[in-house]
């Protein structure tokens, strides 16, 4: 009895944070290279009254056993790496990631992070940075007299000065690839970080043979967040909570009847 | 004392027991690839095993208690994900997975890659193919044929190992939607397909559960009504009524 109430307790603690979750994913479907999570539950362990196989006389045996289980807890909240669309802008520092890689930019703090928006500006310095001014790494710094920035699929960055047809080459992104891209911890500001799940990176020029991917310049990759199908779960979870909310009512409404057996 | 107190008593006993399964069943309706467990119950004749005599006696001394649960193998709803490392199995097929208590066998085909390249399953178990452990190149894109056979950089990394169990198989959960049986029950799984970016949803049949879930509760309703018979009216009557009388 006690048991029905606890699982059942299990399963609208597990709906609420799927619901706090298609929530984020929901409020972040405009922000640029964000990636949708999703929560994977796993059922808890079971408790074995009787064992399959046991002796049920001297000469027979169970032929099932008689397990309950406990419940379920939700693993993990998994980042979905597939494609996002790409929305044309027309500005030159707008990139877009074709294939698996992040953009690595240095914070504040010296570690090296990691995106997929690519939104980027310049600092008051000529620095490449992104929305909330941490410079990418390598840094890239245009001459304040550059008129024409274009950025290749290989990430190579090149300026025209002004009166020159000629161009310059100012520098090249590098980008990074994860072996688990899965294992990445969010920490917002659409940075990702290194964990040991996710594994070192593998930082290269873009376009090659390991799978980084190419950079699209003039272009922004939106969330990968599909609003319809959120809905869809956040109705599964609605429901689902909802029918967990009734066995915790029928195993109440059961403890009743047996309380009132003394009566 | 009565026979018919314990009888009711141990009834109690037993749809507490169904209810504690019902919860887990519905508490698990999100969580992928997971098996819902059936209850049944079993009578149970108490008496010293020799024959009891008259067909009161049978009456008189049959308990009915939980037998036992049964895993349903009804296969869940596919559903789309396009998630390249989401597979689901059209057909009775179930994943080998290498555990540290050895082999268990899972319907949730939410995959992943480890650091060291392997693929591993939510829990971080490495699944099987034919040959071992599968490893896939960093960053490389996966196609997995209907077949289980996975490739990856143009290249075959593994056919992923379908099993299935024998009809007469009784599988144990595991817990992490982690099933096991005997290796004697285990056979190949020609019938069964891999669908590559599909996931297999729970097969709980929220009807059924809820049906369930309302019997549980009349029944024990039922078995409060005849233990508080069995006490006021008959042993109530014996203990304190009739001594007064006389």
């Amino acid at each position: 009895m006690i048991r029905a109430l606890y699982t059942a307790a299990s399963g609208m603690t597990a709906q609420q944070l799927n619901l706090d979750n298609i929530a984020n994913n929901l409020a972040n479907s405009s922000t640029t290279g964000f990636q949708q999570r999703r929560l994977a539950f796993s059922d808890m362990l079971y408790q074995n009254t009787v064992a399959p196989g046991s002796a049920a006389t001297q000469q027979t045996t169970n032929a099932t056993g008689l397990q309950v289980g406990l419940g379920v807890r939700p693993t993990t909240t998994e980042t979905i790496q597939t494609q996002g669309d790409f929305n044309a802008t027309g500005n030159p520092l707008d990139l877009a990631i074709s294939g698996g890689g992040f953009f690595q930019v240095l914070l504040p703090n010296g570690q090296t992070g990691y995106t997929r928006s690519g939104s980027f500006n310049l600092n008051a310095q000529g620095a490449i940075v992104t929305a909330d001014g941490n410079p990418l790494e390598p840094a890239i710094t245009i001459p304040p007299t550059a008129t024409n920035i274009t950025i290749g699929a290989d990430g190579t960055v090149t300026v025209t000065e002004p009166g020159t047809t000629a161009t310059t080459q100012v520098g090249s992104i590098q980008m990074a690839l994860f072996i688990n891209p899965g294992g990445l911890n969010s920490v917002g500001n659409n940075i990702y970080l290194e964990t040991t799940a996710s594994g070192a990176p593998t930082v290269g020029t873009p376009g090659g043979a390991e799978g980084l991917g190419t950079i699209v310049q003039g272009n922004l990759e939106e969330s990968n967040v599909s609003v319809v199908d959120q809905f869809v779960q956040m109705i599964v979870a609605q429901r689902s909570y909802e029918s967990n909310s009734r066995v915790v009512k029928a195993a109440d409404e059961m403890l009743q009847q047996l309380n009132q057996l003394s009566q | 004392m009565d026979s018919g107190l314990y009888a009711a008593c141990t009834a109690l006993m037993a749809r507490t027991d169904a209810l504690d399964t019902i919860a887990n069943n519905l508490a698990n309706s999100s969580t992928s690839g997971f098996r819902e467990r059936h209850t049944t119950f079993s009578s149970v004749l108490a008496g010293s095993g020799q024959p009891l005599g008259s067909q009161l006696n049978v009456v008189t001394n049959s308990y009915g208690l939980l037998g036992n649960s049964k895993l349903d193998l009804q296969a869940g709803s596919l559903q789309r994900t396009n998630n390249e490392l989401d597979l689901g199995i059209d057909g009775p097929g179930f994943l080998a997975v290498q555990t540290a208590g050895g082999v268990a066998y899972t319907r949730n085909g939410s995959l992943q890659v480890s650091t060291t390249g392997q693929l591993v399953t939510q829990a971080g178990d490495p699944v099987l193919g034919e040959t071992g452990p599968i490893s896939i190149p960093s960053g490389a894109s996966v196609t997995i044929s209907s077949d289980g056979t996975i490739t990856a950089q143009g290249a075959i990394a593994g056919k992923l190992k379908v099993v299935e169990f024998t009809p007469d198989a009784d599988p144990q959960s595991l817990g992490s939607t982690y099933y096991t049986v005997p290796q004697k029950d285990v056979v190949a799984s020609p019938l069964s397909q891999v669908r590559q970016g599909m996931l297999e949803s729970s097969n709980l049949n929220p009807v059924s559960s809820v049906v369930e879930l309302i019997n549980a509760q009349r029944a024990l309703e039922g078995m409060r009504h005849a233990l508080t018979m069995i006490d006021t009216e008959i042993d109530k009557t014996a203990a304190q009524d009739i001594p007064r009388v006389s």
